[in-house]
């Protein structure tokens, strides 16, 4: 094997020793079917969320605001439910409220040329407001409809529900990004702008549509979040920002320019899963499974850098 | 100060510079004056440490010496500046000028009194008006360029290679400019001033020599600095000619009536024929380029256009290329390519909807866009390994005739050109030619941008010489000589 192809597939060898690792240490309880199913579930929002950042990134922006989004649109979800309003109203109102927040952010990227990172915090931290006032600061667990719960729960021939929302999901996004006209432009986008725009490329447009399909994702994700947990806090997508990226970081290792792909943020996503799910199955303590999940995006770009450098 | 003797390099069979001798005293300006790629960039990256001699000795005050790196020069006291040569924006003029260097400390912090006032002292002499403290960002690009030599001589410099220096200053800047670099020559800085505006070489410098082919062609002493000299100097090359005059019957393809834009600020009106190539010609920011980015539709203009005969104002390049309006921007790295991405994705990108794999489904088909590019490649005549290969892996001349290869399977109306042989060898520099006449041969208007007098003779049909922001005169083939396009594009007078 070359070294290319070593740079290449390093991280999924290292995916693939994790998994071995784990397996050999704790061959009843990782390795089971039971925790296999599991771990499908605990993926699934954040592979979505990633997936979002996944777009965001390729055009060269951050989005910052895809955890306050989830949160939000949870919140419109089960504050809607309360009111009496059923699932057919209340999900797409709230997929709607994620698809206007990212468009917001969008505009205020393109339109306004405020950096992504300032305008999405900014606009996040808003978006999380919302979301505050809306749900009181209260839990919200009344009132929802089983329509609602099974869109993250239970399983259809023995795969778990949200395994299908990981691979529809990430399947559209990943034929986007390869195979379409609007995928191929968000690469010229990401790659030099000034040469986008003077190759004739509707910048301003893919750019508001790229963050409005985050800010819809994020809060897809959200929803399926609470659908799982059958509860809304109005501070629960924020803990997905910071792993979402990471995810995406580790997935641009696997690329040959170190560009981000849906392919190599599922592999992130799988390996920063496995890394909390088997440290906790071993019984390592949570503060050392921060420490060494820290440790490991770190090591995977690093080695990706020196790979790069010869 | 210095003294060259003898120097000479090669690139395989070419001599980009050969038997070099020339000597540089303090307090001296020396204007070193040459076609594009005559050997002046070999030059100066030779005696600034950036390039090794194959042959010949660099003396520093009379002792021979080797520089292996920039470095070595650097500590020497050679200083070039580049017009472009990056200050941290956020800086003050003192933070910038120690840029590098090590601070004087007191008491193990930062001494900002020491630092400020080694720099006044030096400031006070060659630019006393120059705010110091203001962050470099809120200084105009003419005091920018006084904070650069600031930095030069600050740091020891006792001679300074100026490449450019007032290439992008308007003209009122530039006196300002010289104005200072007048004082510092007075400090006993040698100086070596490269440019094109031969005027101002005429009136800065003691004496001047003028390269051609990688050698000193003449030398001119003191009160022999003429532009016209240096233009007679200079114009010797043999320059093929094309010998077609433009037909005045064909029609109008493109016109243009009291245009503004960008640079362009003074209104300017032309029209190309079918089957003509226009050469714009000028210095940077005469207003060239902006002329062609307006037609373009990438900088907004006022006044009138018409493209074969209805009206034509593209609001963005994505209106020009529906109107069968081609470019191939300036600047390749920064406006043209996508350096990451391979061959096919660039060759194919302005144009990916016209490869779908079904009509209204848009999803490119991969293998069409395959076909397509080795058909463009072709007819470009691109020298590449692999479709798949990464535009980065290119050379320059092979970077430039992927971006015409865009273009190469359609009927472009008309066709934008700016600098297309920029940094680009002598062999693409051949081709790129050819394929532009060829397609003008076709019955398209070309409008061809360029600093490079001899291209703009070579290949214009007509030539449209640009100056301050304005067209000032449109030659025929038949009027056009180098002399008098440089006169034209360098003359002061309503300036």
């Amino acid at each position: 094997m070359t070294r290319t192809n070593l740079n290449r597939f390093g991280t999924l060898i290292a995916f693939v020793l994790l998994c071995v690792g784990f397996s050999i240490a704790a061959p009843q309880a990782f390795a089971s079917p039971a925790n296999v199913f599991n771990l499908v579930q605990q993926m699934a929002t954040l592979a979505i969320v990633a997936t979002a950042a996944t777009l965001v990134m390729t055009i060269s922006e951050f989005d910052l605001s895809v955890g306050f989004s989830a949160s939000l649109a949870a919140v419109i979800c089960f504050v809607l439910f309360g009111q009496g309003y059923d699932v057919w109203l209340a999900v797409p109102a709230a997929l709607l409220a994620g698809l206007a927040g990212g468009a917001a952010n969008g505009v205020l990227v393109a339109r306004f040329g405020i950096p992504s990172f300032v305008a999405t915090l900014a606009l996040g931290t808003i978006l999380s407001g919302f979301a505050f006032g809306l749900s009181g600061g209260q839990s919200l667990f009344q009132s929802v409809p089983d329509t609602f719960k099974a869109l993250a729960r239970g399983e259809v021939l023995g795969i778990p529900v949200l395994g299908f929302w990981i691979v529809g999901v990430l399947g559209v996004a990943a034929f986007v990004l390869t195979q379409t006209e609007f995928g191929r432009r968000l690469k010229a986008i990401g790659g030099n702008a000034q040469a986008a725009r003077l190759a004739g490329l509707p910048i301003m447009r893919d750019v508001i549509v790229t963050f409005a399909i985050a800010g819809g994702l994020s809060a897809l994700a959200g929803l399926l979040l609470a659908a799982r947990l059958g509860s809304v806090q109005h501070t629960m997508g924020e803990p997905l920002l910071l792993p979402a990226y990471a995810a995406v970081f580790i997935g641009t290792t696997a690329s040959p320019t170190g560009a981000p792909t849906v392919a190599g943020t599922l592999l992130g996503v799988a390996i920063t899963g496995v890394m909390v799910n088997g440290m906790t199955i071993v019984g390592v303590e949570p503060f050392v499974q921060k420490i060494m999940t820290g440790g490991i995006i770190l090591v995977a770009v690093l080695l990706r850098r020196v790979g790069r450098a010869k | 100060m210095l003294e060259l003797r003898g120097i000479s390099r090669r690139f395989g069979a070419t001599h980009a510079l050969d038997d070099v001798s020339l000597a540089l005293s303090e307090g001296e300006v020396l204007g070193l004056v040459g076609p594009n790629g005559a050997g002046k960039s070999t030059l100066i990256k030779i005696v600034a440490g950036a390039d090794q001699p194959d042959a010949g000795e660099i003396l520093i005050d009379g002792k021979p010496v080797q520089f292996h790196s920039a470095h070595d020069a650097y500590a020497a006291g050679i200083r070039v500046i580049h017009q472009d040569a990056p200050l941290v924006p956020g800086f003050d003029t003192v933070e910038n000028c120690y840029l590098g260097r090590h601070y004087p400390r007191r008491a193990g912090l930062i001494d900002r009194r020491a630092m400020r006032e080694a720099i006044a002292e030096v400031a006070a002499d060659i630019a006393p008006d120059l705010d110091l403290d203001l962050p470099v960002m809120f200084l105009p690009p003419a005091e920018r360029q006084f904070v650069r030599l600031l930095r030069a001589i600050a740091d020891k410099g006792r001679l300074l290679i100026l490449d450019e220096p007032t290439a992008a200053l308007p003209a009122e800047d530039a006196e300002r400019f010289y104005e200072v670099l007048r004082r510092t020559r007075e400090r006993g800085t040698a100086i070596v001033l490269v440019s094109h505006r031969l005027d101002e070489i005429a009136d800065f410098c003691g004496r001047a020599v003028v390269i051609r082919d990688g050698r000193i062609v003449a030398r001119f002493g003191t009160g022999e600095v003429k532009p016209e000299a240096m233009i007679a100097a200079m114009g010797g090359s043999t320059t093929e000619r094309s010998t077609r005059a433009t037909d005045t019957t064909a029609p109008r393809i493109i016109e243009l009536d009291g245009v503004t834009a960008g640079d362009l600020s003074r209104a300017a009106s032309l029209h190309v024929h079918a089957g003509e190539v226009m050469a714009l010609y000028g210095l940077a920011g005469s207003g060239r380029s902006s002329l062609l980015n307006a037609i373009w539709g990438a900088i907004p203009s006022t006044g009138a256009m018409r493209l074969e005969g209805a009206a034509y104002a593209p609001r963005s390049p994505r209106d020009a290329i529906a109107r069968g309006v081609s470019c191939v921007p300036a600047d390749r790295h920064r406006s043209g390519l996508f350096l990451d991405q391979d061959l096919v994705f660039n060759k194919t990108l302005p144009l990916l909807s016209t490869y779908r794999r079904a009509r209204g489904l848009p999803v490119p088909d991969t293998m069409a866009e395959h076909a397509e590019f080795l058909v463009a490649a072709e007819r470009v005549s691109l020298t590449y390994r692999d479709p798949q290969q990464l535009a980065r892996t290119l050379s320059g001349g092979n970077q430039q005739k992927l971006i015409f290869s865009r273009w190469a399977n359609r009927h472009s109306r008309v066709m934008l050109l700016d600098e297309p042989t920029e940094g680009v060898d002598v062999m693409a520099k051949a081709t790129i030619k050819e394929i532009i006449r060829t397609i003008a041969a076709d019955g398209n208007a070309v409008l061809v941008s360029t600093s490079d007098r001899d291209e703009a003779l070579e290949l214009g049909d007509r030539i449209a010489v640009f100056r301050n922001g304005g067209i000032v005169r449109i030659f025929s083939r038949a009027e056009a000589s180098a002399e008098a396009l440089s006169a034209a594009a360098q003359s002061r007078e309503a300036a």
